[in-house]
């Protein structure tokens, strides 16, 4: 990470929290159609983000282990396993396909 | 997780078994963000720092997965702060159930993660919410700072991180983190339209801009929502 990036994401992460609780907040509460848009934004972003994580290596689209561990991890969220049980789960498959592949 | 005890509705107090389970939790997270930060070529020096002012595995990811796809600096910044969006949201729900007076609204808000204003909106009342999510807060945080401590120094032992599944764990914590978000009919899909546009997006345009754009996904999801518009609760846990 760069010093840029350090600096820069921290100011945007904590500053957004001060943001939302004093200044966005109470404009939203009178706009009930931005602030359901609001509550959902947080589950299209980072699901994009775990799409990056999961299916690209160096920019381009793969598919390999890693994303057979997180179908084993999507089962198990969907079950409402234990934080813990689901990593562990996706990362032991994900290793163990490796080391049989 | 534990066995429910006392009065029958009691709000869900923070038990020792689940302080010790979000210990554990945040312990796991620093560990894994420490070590993958190291292998991807930040020093161990820096990714310390970074984890620890920062204090968000979510944006340090989404960053790391940007500049990994050969994204640029500013662009791996804007998709770390869109992700930290959510943080912004969660200081909200917390900030209206919180006791009054501006000084400790204002160091709760700057401390809004997931699961501890998850824990702390389901109090009932204000002393409360102010208590659990206190006591959440500091599990996380014993856990975080001893994981990335950990972390910084297996970084440099581990080696092929892959080999381990060490690269399946972070996809799978975030969708863990969204799992209650994702449970109801809204937030699924807004899930799936984000991830659509991300997965459509990432051959066509610079890296980067997929995540940014995602945020789309949500605006598809209010466009489809069966619910009448009015003021809902976000709270998800990990």
């Amino acid at each position: 990470m760069t010093t840029v990036a350090i600096v820069a994401i921290t100011i945007g992460v904590w500053g957004q929290r001060l943001a939302g609780a004093f200044l966005v907040g109470p404009l939203l509460e009178k706009r009930p159609a931005l602030s359901r848009a609001a509550a959902l934004l947080p589950a299209a972003v980072v699901m994009a983000v775990i799409v990056q994580l999961t299916v690209t290596k160096a920019g381009s689209l793969t598919v390999d282990a890693r994303l057979a561990g997180m179908g084993v991890a999507a089962v198990l969220v969907w079950r409402k396993a234990p934080f813990l049980v689901v990593v562990l789960s996706a990362a032991a498959t994900a290793a163990l396909l490796r080391a049989f592949a | 997780m534990t066995a429910p005890s006392g009065p029958p509705v009691a709000a869900p107090r923070l038990s020792r078994a689940d302080f010790a389970t979000m210990g554990i939790t945040f312990f796991s997270l620093g560990v894994t963000l420490q070590v993958l930060l190291i292998d991807n070529g930040t020093s161990a020096t820096r990714a310390f720092i970074a984890s620890a002012v920062i204090f968000s595995a979510t944006s340090q990811f989404a960053y790391l997965a940007v500049r990994d796809g050969g994204g640029s600096d500013l662009a791996g910044i804007v998709a770390a702060w869109v992700v930290a969006t959510r943080f912004g949201i969660l200081a909200v729900s917390l900030n209206r159930r919180l006791p009054k007076g501006i000084g400790r609204r204002v160091l709760a808000a700057l401390n809004a993660f997931d699961p501890n204003v998850a824990i702390a909106v389901q109090q009932t009342s204000p002393q409360a919410v102010e208590r659990e999510f206190w006591r959440t807060t500091a599990g996380m945080m014993i856990g975080w700072f001893l994981g990335i401590g950990v972390g910084t120094f297996l970084g440099n032992v581990v080696g092929d991180t892959s080999r381990i599944g060490l690269d399946a764990v972070f996809p799978a914590a975030l969708l863990a983190i969204l799992g209650n978000l994702l449970r109801q009919r809204d937030g699924f899909v807004a899930g799936i339209c984000g991830a659509l546009i991300c997965l459509v997006l990432i051959p066509l345009v610079p890296a980067g801009l997929p995540i940014i754009l995602s945020v789309f996904g949500a605006a598809v999801a209010l466009l489809l929502s069966r619910q009448p518009v009015s003021d809902t609760e976000n709270g998800s846990s990990a």
